[in-house]
């Protein structure tokens, strides 16, 4: 009996690494100061959705990065301005305690080997039961940070992230749809991608598609180093 | 319409009443009385004639003097076809009791009722319906109706009424002065591909239609729909005959070629027949409304749809109708960098929705970026209107010129049969020097300090969300380790919960802990205390070897239980030996009460770790 279940955890532990080895796709190295030099000489010449698109990138790589997060804030400052904004004053600069997407996964692995480890110490003494829960916690924790990691790749996958270039973009209904009055990007608005029909690819703001826009007004941030010629890839 | 007179008691009476009243008045419906003039009844229909299909109404009226009124039931009616040479063929026909009204009045102490029955005949197939008289009696009194014929012919049917027109053109009523019916009309039958067909369906009706119609669109398979605006009502004269007309207007853009065909409408609607009372004087007799649901279609429309002739200019992309372009840029100086719009806007009749934006181009420009298109559509008239509008916009980075090129639009002008094109003038937009030299690195305008270029690469990661490979893999190792050590703490855990290991244990403890520990204080050189924990130990592990508590139990009772829990007398005596000399250590001499008191410990520790040999065995 014991057997069995020692046999069937096994088998699960193995399918879960199967799958999570099936997202696991060698990217890629990217230099984030190539990207972040990028952004700023875009900055300087008031060029906005490229400046966001290479600072977001940079940031990715880098986040805890002082100058790009201030650069990251100046453009996204310059964005609120070129569109009226109020209160473009106070850069929306992003948190300085930031994790990039290797880290936050290798964070998460670290909390599932601490839970193995106590739990293999609590299995080992008798009478542990607090050091198994322990244990637990920690695996627990570890693989709900990956499911909650793995849910936030999955969204990028499906909607990655872009960024308006065109000075403005104009976002309404497919051809074939009832003509509707249309929403007006500005150069350097973030905004998600879903699916595409010939030129035009569904645009999506907080969760929500708003309409279909031309592509060649839309950067993807996972593209931003195909426009610079020295980033590493 | 067409009436019969009531016959009493005395047939040949009545026959004689019937005769005269049929000679008096041929169309006009008159009441017949029972001889005694307390019953009478009368039965009449709207129309002598109807198509297969359609509908005709018998209203039945009965009068009684006093509080009983008969009520009248209508016999299976039957359509029959009469053929020369052949036996008559009976064809059953449906008849539903729409409604009845009934009324009370009361004159100079005199009591009467009556009642009105309104019977819906919908015969299928053509013949001739016999009604037969409608017999009712109160007491003594009895009283029918003469016998009506209804033709059921659609000859006869259309040669009783004559349809003649409607609102915005002619209008082909069904056969009959129908109550309510469904027209699906087009404006012309020829067109060309993708030109505009305007489709009105039309419902009419001379009754009143309670609550909304519900409209079921025709099947336009082969077409581009466009609604022109909210339902139209009015009022035509169809035959002679007032209707009230709500109109759909929809226009239709063929999208293939040959004949195609518009299919039927489905209109489900609900209509009030009033039924009015047989006593137009009496004070209570109210006019009684009995709603009615119709199921209502049209017939199909087929158009025939030729293809555009051939010859087509280049640039032509499908536009067809009548329009105009219009080409504005919304500057003519710009600094380097900035951009400049040029919107192109068409506009007119036609399918706007789907013309393509035409191609607008720049010489001189560093980058060009398609702002988007618009489109508004007007569907207030008959035809479809609107404009679309694409915005495009340059970026020129050097100063100097921009010159928009040209910007062209053709499309096939359906009433002249001819493919027409516009052309637009080349715009020049002069670009000055930007705002300023450029903006220097490590500084952003507006007095906001950006952080200085990089000048060392690095570091380098991924752009990818997905996880590492070495962590996946480390993943799926920490989970194999961590459900080996879930197993093996549960296997650990269901071993001690076994109460033969949990003994093992206690004397595994024992002799792991106490008796060490009664070592060490031998050790020590105190003999009586390691004494005292040996012997306590000894004690503990014999009452787990025997499963007994022997702590505080009195020697003869203590050798008693453990010869009952079946202990021989040679294991009773050992461990009394055992005990005694544990016992006897406090008081041995000095010299040996050390070495005594290890050896005594030595031989608690055999004993227990045979007790432990036996209980694991």
């Amino acid at each position: 009996m014991t057997r069995m279940r020692l046999l069937r955890t096994l088998a699960l532990a193995l399918a879960f690494a199967l799958i999570s080895a099936r997202g696991a796709m060698a990217s890629p190295s990217v230099d984030a100061a190539a990207l972040y030099n990028a952004g700023a000489e875009a900055l300087a010449r008031r060029d906005l959705g490229p400046a966001v698109t290479f600072l977001l990138a940079a940031y990715r790589i880098d986040p805890r990065a002082r100058d790009i997060r201030t650069n990251l804030g100046i453009a996204r400052a310059r964005v609120q301005e070129s569109q009226g904004s109020e209160d473009h004053a106070s850069h929306p600069a992003p948190p300085p305690i930031a994790l990039s997407w290797a880290e936050s996964w290798y964070l998460a692995l670290a909390f599932v080997m601490a839970g193995a480890l106590i739990s293999w110490l609590a299995a080992m003494r008798p009478r542990s039961t607090r050091l198994l829960i322990t244990g637990s916690a920690f695996f627990a924790v570890g693989i709900l940070s990956f499911g909650a990691l793995f849910l936030r790749a999955h969204e990028e996958a499906v909607h990655p992230t872009a960024v308006v270039v065109a000075p403005v973009l104009e976002v309404g209904p497919a051809p074939d749809e009832r003509p509707l009055p249309p929403y007006l990007l500005g150069a350097g608005d973030e905004v998600r991608l879903g699916p595409t029909r010939g030129d035009l690819v569904q645009v999506r703001v907080s969760g929500n598609a708003i309409g279909w826009a031309k592509r060649s007004g839309l950067w993807r941030v996972a593209d931003a180093p195909r426009y610079t010629g020295n980033s590493g890839v | 319409m067409r009436a019969g007179i009531v016959t009493g008691r005395v047939r040949w009476i009545g026959a004689l009443v019937t005769s005269v009243a049929m000679a008096a008045f041929p169309v006009v419906g008159a009441c017949g009385t029972s001889p005694g003039g307390k019953v009478s009844i009368e039965a009449s229909l709207d129309q002598s004639a109807v198509a297969p299909g359609g509908v005709a109404t018998l209203t039945v009226q009965v009068r009684s003097a006093g509080l009983n009124l008969p009520d009248v039931t209508l016999p299976p009616l039957t359509a029959d076809v009469e053929r020369p040479n052949q036996p008559v063929r009976r064809t059953p026909v449906t008849a539903e009791r729409a409604g009845t009204s009934q009324s009370f009045s009361m004159v100079n102490n005199a009591v009467e009722r009556s009642a009105t029955t309104v019977y819906r005949i919908l015969p299928q197939s053509e013949g001739t319906i016999h009604i037969p008289p409608l017999r009712i009696s109160v007491g003594k009194e009895t009283a029918q109706s003469s016998p009506l014929t209804l033709t059921v012919s659609r000859t006869a049917a259309s040669q009783s009424q004559a349809p003649s027109g409607a609102i915005g053109g002619p209008a082909k009523a069904p056969g009959g002065r129908p109550e309510v019916f469904v027209q699906a009309t087009v404006d012309r039958s020829r067109v060309f591909w993708n030109q505009q067909l305007l489709l009105r369906l039309r419902l009419y009706s001379r009754v009143d239609i309670l609550g909304d119609v519900d409209w079921k669109p025709p099947p336009t398979t082969g077409f581009w729909t466009e609604g022109l605006g909210p339902p139209r009502r009015g009022r035509v004269q169809v035959h002679g005959v007032p209707y009230e007309v709500m109109e759909i207007p929809t226009a239709l853009f063929p999208t293939k070629t040959g004949r195609l065909t518009i299919g039927a409408a489905q209109v489900r609607v609900r209509v009030a027949r009033v039924i009015q009372p047989p006593d137009p004087w009496s004070m209570l007799a109210m006019p009684e409304v009995v709603p009615q649901d119709l199921a209502l279609a049209s017939d199909p429309v087929t158009v025939v749809v030729d293809p555009l002739p051939p010859g087509a200019p280049s640039g032509f992309q499908g536009a067809v109708g009548d329009y105009k372009m219009a080409l504005h840029v919304d500057s003519l100086t710009v600094r380097a960098g900035d951009p400049v719009t040029v919107r192109a806007t068409i506009r007119g009749t036609g399918n706007i929705a789907t013309v393509r934006d035409p191609e607008i181009r720049a010489r001189g420009a560093t980058r060009q970026y398609v702002v988007g298109s618009s489109t508004k559509v007007d569907r207030s008239g008959d035809q479809l209107q609107g404009e679309r509008e694409t915005d495009v916009a340059f970026i020129s980075e050097q100063p100097g010129a921009l010159t928009i090129l040209p910007v062209a639009f053709v499309w096939f002008d359906p009433e002249g049969g001819r493919y027409r094109s516009q052309r637009s003038d080349s715009v020049r937009v002069a670009v000055l020097p930007g705002a300023g030299a450029p903006a220097q690195a490590g500084r952003v305008g507006q007095g906001i300090a950006a952080a200085a270029l990089r000048r060392k690469p690095g570091p380098f990661g991924s752009l990818s969300p997905d996880p590492p490979p070495a962590s996946v893999a480390l993943l799926g190792l920490s989970a194999l380790a961590y459900g080996g050590a879930l197993a093996v703490a549960g296997s650990r855990r269901k071993r001690l919960r076994d109460p033969r290991m949990a003994r093992l244990g206690v004397l595994e403890s024992l002799l792991a802990q106490d008796l060490s520990k009664a070592d060490s204080l031998a050790a020590r050189n105190e003999p009586a205390r390691a004494a005292a924990i040996a012997e306590h130990a000894l004690l503990r592990g014999l009452g787990i070897r025997y499963d007994v508590d022997l702590a505080g139990v009195a020697r003869a009772e203590r050798m008693e239980t453990l010869r009952s829990r079946g202990a021989d007398d040679a294991e009773i005596s050992a461990v009394e030996s055992l005990l005694d000399s544990l016992g006897a250590i406090a008081y041995a001499p000095p010299e040996t009460r050390v070495q005594d008191a290890r050896q005594a410990i030595r031989a608690v520790k055999e004993r227990l770790e045979r007790y432990h040999r036996e209980l694991a065995s």
